[in-house]
């Protein structure tokens, strides 16, 4: 996995996404420990958390058919949880050039992972 | 090879397969199938799957699976352009997007459903073979192929030839890198051949069979090299032995160690010239010359596999039809100008359609485009398509007397731009809108170029112009080559773009070289209108902008780039 997108400051909190092996979906780790299709229901971890986290969720990948997990560090915002960087900004929120062709293109309801 | 079929069952530019070709797709998709199977049942780990799926074309990128169908030297038929916008529709998200090596990508496939769409790809002739992967890809060719005024030879048989050799070839399926050839059959290089791991430009011997100058070591990404030639008197007979023999020099010294340094390019650099050819022609001399012998009579029973067009037109009635038109309405003259190309056949000509509208994506076409572009190729091009290296789509053969009504449909549909070859021709990889790899957006920034200039009577002021955008420094939107270029950049998690400025391929090629730091993406695009601004202020009268930037060097421009407004 490219290092880019593990990045993360010293302080600070951190979401934890994947892509679900099935469709290639990406999907953000709630509270209760499921995959989610939309950032909004991802939990927040602090930054100096983040490293079991991502052993923790890493160690049930094939269990929880996901690939690729990391982190992403995040800002609070109204909407809720907001990626720092372009990159993690478009995969949360979608391509910015087909309008649309957001995560909503397919229903998030009724398909959360495990 | 089995019995050359009728020409009835042969289709216009296209290699036609046989019993064993198909039987051999089937085969390969029900072992992808059984691959799939194990993956989801968890039999099969993620690394150990994620090779066999990339064999298959099968990438993940940024918001989900993207599979990259081959297009072999860029020729389709209308059945199989109809089978893409089938795909398009019922397993995307009704779009395709044209790649600069005259491919196709989809970027919304699910895992679950790519046994069958390869299933449906393989009942019209189609795989995603060797579309990824660190193999011989889809050998590239001329999009004017066995129609252009100047060619002097097709180039389509030797790359289907090269097609075949290449494909599964056991020695070659895990080199250093991927590895990429192009070949052209006309005086003028219309494939960018010297930007090629190899590049080939035919030409006709005095034998009567093709001789090939070979250019070895060039490529774009993160060290853009000129090829080398490494011989210009390559007989026919020795095509496939001399090529095995570049391979295998390459597969023997290329570095595994570092990706970075993994290119042939960087072996030839490291080798020096003379130091590469010497270790070719050690192994060309060294190998079993009979078995890799092309006699005349396989290059002509791969000829006869491809069916040709029968031309009916009265040559000069079309043109005196065309002609009529022309003067009638300068518009549609505007458009013949910039979008038609002349064909060896009188009353004919190719006709390229742009893929780039004005503030579009590159290379981005719907499936109601694609059902349309099938039914136009078998309306006014023999049921052939060509996918060109700069993203647009062409008809090889077209009756001049069928351009206008060509044009009106054209225009309804959102293809009838009149701007190939000039500035809003853009070049652009999906960028980080999809792309894993790449560090910034290349299409919103195409998008507001596109716009910017996009009155088709200031282009034509501009004139031939080559803009090229990449997301990142592997360079898939070919900014190097551009005689401007953009390339993303990273900065500090935000994007930012550099500007390059007198890159060229084609039989002059150049390297375009970065005229400063990088800038946002607005910045950026006002820099150009200013370098543009000078250039229309500076040039000489019947330059390029090119010709401007190599007789200027790239001084004024630069100061006009980051002249504060």
């Amino acid at each position: 996995m490219d290092r880019r997108n593990n990045r993360r400051d010293a302080e600070g909190s951190s979401v934890v996404t994947a892509n679900r092996l099935l469709d290639g979906r990406i999907v953000w780790l709630d509270p209760a420990g499921k995959w989610q299709l939309s950032i909004a229901q991802a939990q927040t971890f602090s930054n100096d958390g983040m490293e079991a986290v991502l052993a923790r969720q890493t160690a049930k990948a094939a269990e929880d058919e996901v690939v690729g997990i990391y982190g992403v560090q995040v800002e609070p915002s109204s909407s809720g949880p907001e990626p720092i960087t372009t990159r993690e900004r478009i995969r949360a929120f979608g391509p910015s050039v087909h309008a649309a062709f957001t995560p909503a293109w397919q229903p998030l309801s009724g398909s959360a992972g495990v | 090879m089995t019995q050359t079929p009728q020409p009835s069952s042969r289709q216009v530019g296209r290699y036609a397969y046989d019993s064993v070709d198909r039987t051999f797709l089937k085969q390969r998709v029900d072992q992808f199938r059984d691959q799939v199977r194990r993956r989801l049942a968890g039999e099969l780990s993620e690394d150990e799957f994620k090779p066999l799926r990339l064999m298959n074309g099968l990438y993940l990128q940024l918001h989900a699976y993207m599979l990259r169908v081959a297009i072999p030297y860029g020729i389709l038929s209308a059945s199989q352009m109809r089978t893409l916008a089938h795909i398009a529709r019922k397993y995307d998200r009704d779009y395709g997007h044209f790649t600069t090596r005259q491919n196709i990508q989809f970027n919304w496939i699910k895992l679950e459903d790519t046994p069958e769409i390869l299933d449906i790809l393989a009942d019209t002739e189609m795989h995603a073979i060797q579309t990824s992967g660190n193999c011989i890809r889809n050998v590239t060719s001329d999009q004017f192929a066995g129609a252009a005024q100047d060619e002097v030879l097709d180039p389509r048989v030797h790359a289907e030839i090269l097609r075949q050799w290449s494909t599964l070839h056991p020695e070659f399926t895990f080199l250093p890198r991927k590895f990429k050839i192009a070949i052209s059959g006309s005086m003028q290089d219309r494939v960018a051949a010297r930007f090629h791991d190899i590049g080939l430009l035919a030409r006709m011997g005095d034998n009567g069979r093709a001789v090939f100058e070979v250019y070895v070591g060039g490529g774009l990404g993160r060290t853009p090299v000129i090829g080398t030639l490494l011989t210009s008197e390559l007989p026919e007979e020795d095509l496939i032995a001399y090529l095995e023999a570049v391979l295998r020099v390459y597969n023997e010294y290329g570095r595994r160690d570092n990706m970075y340094k993994a290119r042939i390019k960087i072996l030839v650099q490291a080798l020096g010239a003379e130091g590469f050819r010497e270790k070719v022609d050690a192994e060309f001399a060294a190998m079993d010359r009979a078995r890799y012998h092309l006699p005349p009579e396989i290059v002509e029973a791969i000829r006869a596999r491809f069916g040709a067009p029968v031309f009916d037109a009265d040559a000069a009635q079309a043109e005196q039809a065309l002609a009529l038109r022309l003067k009638a309405d300068p518009e549609f003259a505007a458009w013949v100008r910039t979008n038609t190309h002349p064909h060896k056949q009188k009353g004919y000509c190719s006709l390229t359609i742009s893929c780039k509208p004005a503030g579009g994506i590159p290379g981005d076409v719907t499936s109601a485009q694609m059902d349309l572009l099938a039914d136009l190729a078998d309306r006014y091009s023999f049921g052939e398509l060509r996918i060109t290296h700069l993203q647009n789509v062409v008809l090889g053969h077209v009756r001049q007397d069928h351009l206008f009504e060509l044009w009106q449909i054209l225009q309804l549909n959102g293809l009838g731009t009149p701007n190939i070859g000039l500035i809003t021709d853009i070049i652009a990889c999906p960028g980080l809108d999809y792309c894993s790899l790449a560090n910034a957006r290349s299409i919103p920034i195409a998008q507001k170029l596109s716009a910017r200039f996009a009155d088709a009577g200031l282009q034509r002021e501009i004139g031939s112009l080559r803009l090229n955008i990449s997301g990142c420094i592997n360079a898939c939107g070919h900014h190097h080559a551009g005689h401007i270029g953009i390339l993303g950049v990273d900065k500090r998690g935000e994007e930012a773009f550099q500007i390059t400025l007198g890159g060229s391929s084609g039989d002059l090629p150049s390297i375009g070289q970065i005229i400063g730091s990088a800038m946002s993406e607005d910045e950026t695009v006002d820099a150009i209108v200013r370098i543009i601004d000078t250039y229309l202020a500076q040039r000489a009268p019947g330059e390029h902008f090119i010709e401007t930037c190599r007789r200027l060097g790239t001084a004024p421009f630069k100061d006009a780039a980051y002249a504060v407004a």
